[in-house]
């Protein structure tokens, strides 16, 4: 008897039920297609083709995030063009380090879910590089492509400056994606986040802490026009 | 009454996760050659291909080496 319901409670918290992925997968690749098309369509300095990669990659495990990743990549590239589909390990290595950076403990402060989403951001970039400098020759007709140019005029030799706009135009990204996901995985239903280690608040506090990492990251993004502009 | 709800875990999961590299390496050889076709690429399809190759393998290593390490004996 003593030793039965560990057991059960471990099965319980690692099982989900088959339901929640049929209906968060593909809603999740739809909201980063959406979010995508809506990104290039007004020219922001941000991708927004990975908010429904962290949320399943966060509620459901890294490797349905992945899944999720893979497919939005894959459709993307026959509705937007082929350069999508390189992206696609991008894609993949946001839902691992946000899937399995939630379950090893970096969700369960705000600041540590912060600091999560940054380290997303770092590893997309260090995978982004050699796809845009080896592949596209350091451009794809993004808005990074412009801080760039601004780079190479600086001096600085190629590789490292499509890090240093990636990395700008990333950051803004996940934390902004990170957020979002965020509020859209407090608002599932309970059985569907429970054994989740996300930060722990109610009422005001947690949707000032959401659109305060919402706002610090559309806050990037408006720093990189800026300096874009400038 | 009693109705069994259909549960997936972190094996399913993973799988899926393959399956959908699986794809990618699927439909990786055509897009390169559309890339290549694009106005702009300077690259050699083969060298585009090989690159591309080369960092989905090391998913591909990922995901082996979490199927022999993780405990997928949760049923």
């Amino acid at each position: 008897m003593a030793t039965a319901q560990p057991v059960a409670r471990k099965k319980s918290s690692s099982q989900i039920p088959l339901t929640y992925v049929v209906a968060l997968v593909p809603v999740a690749i739809a909201l980063n297609i959406v979010g995508g098309q809506i990104n290039t369509a007004l020219h922001l300095p941000t991708f927004l083709d990975m908010i429904g990669t962290g949320v399943v990659a966060i509620v459901l495990g890294p490797w349905w995030g992945a899944l999720v990743g893979a497919l939005t990549n894959l459709i993307g590239s026959f509705i937007s063009g082929p350069i999508n589909l390189p992206f696609a390990v991008c894609n993949i290595i946001g839902a691992l380090v946000w899937g399995y950076g939630v379950r090893w403990g970096w969700g369960k402060k705000y600041w540590s879910f912060f600091l999560l989403n940054m380290l997303v951001a770092f590893f997309v970039s260090l995978a982004a590089v050699p796809i845009y400098v080896f592949l596209f020759g350091g451009a794809t007709g993004h808005f990074a492509d412009m801080m760039t140019a601004a780079f190479l005029a600086m001096g600085q030799n190629l590789i490292v400056s499509v890090f240093s706009s990636n990395i700008l135009v990333s950051l803004a990204d996940k934390i902004l994606s990170g957020f979002v996901a965020l509020a859209i995985i407090e608002a599932l239903p309970a059985s569907m986040t429970q054994g989740i280690e996300l930060p722990k608040s109610t009422g005001l506090s947690r949707v000032l802490w959401i659109a305060g990492g919402i706002v610090l990251g559309l806050a990037i993004a408006l720093i990189v026009t800026a300096l874009q502009a400038g | 009454m009693d109705k069994k709800v259909k549960t997936v875990g972190f094996k399913e999961g993973l799988g899926a996760g393959i399956v959908g590299l699986g794809l990618i390496y699927f439909f990786l050889p055509s897009m390169i050659q559309k890339i290549a076709d694009l106005d702009f690429i300077q690259s050699e399809p083969f060298a585009m291909l090989s690159g591309t190759v080369l960092v989905l393998a090391v998913f591909t290593v990922a995901a082996g080496l979490v199927v022999m390490l993780a405990n997928l004996n949760e049923e």
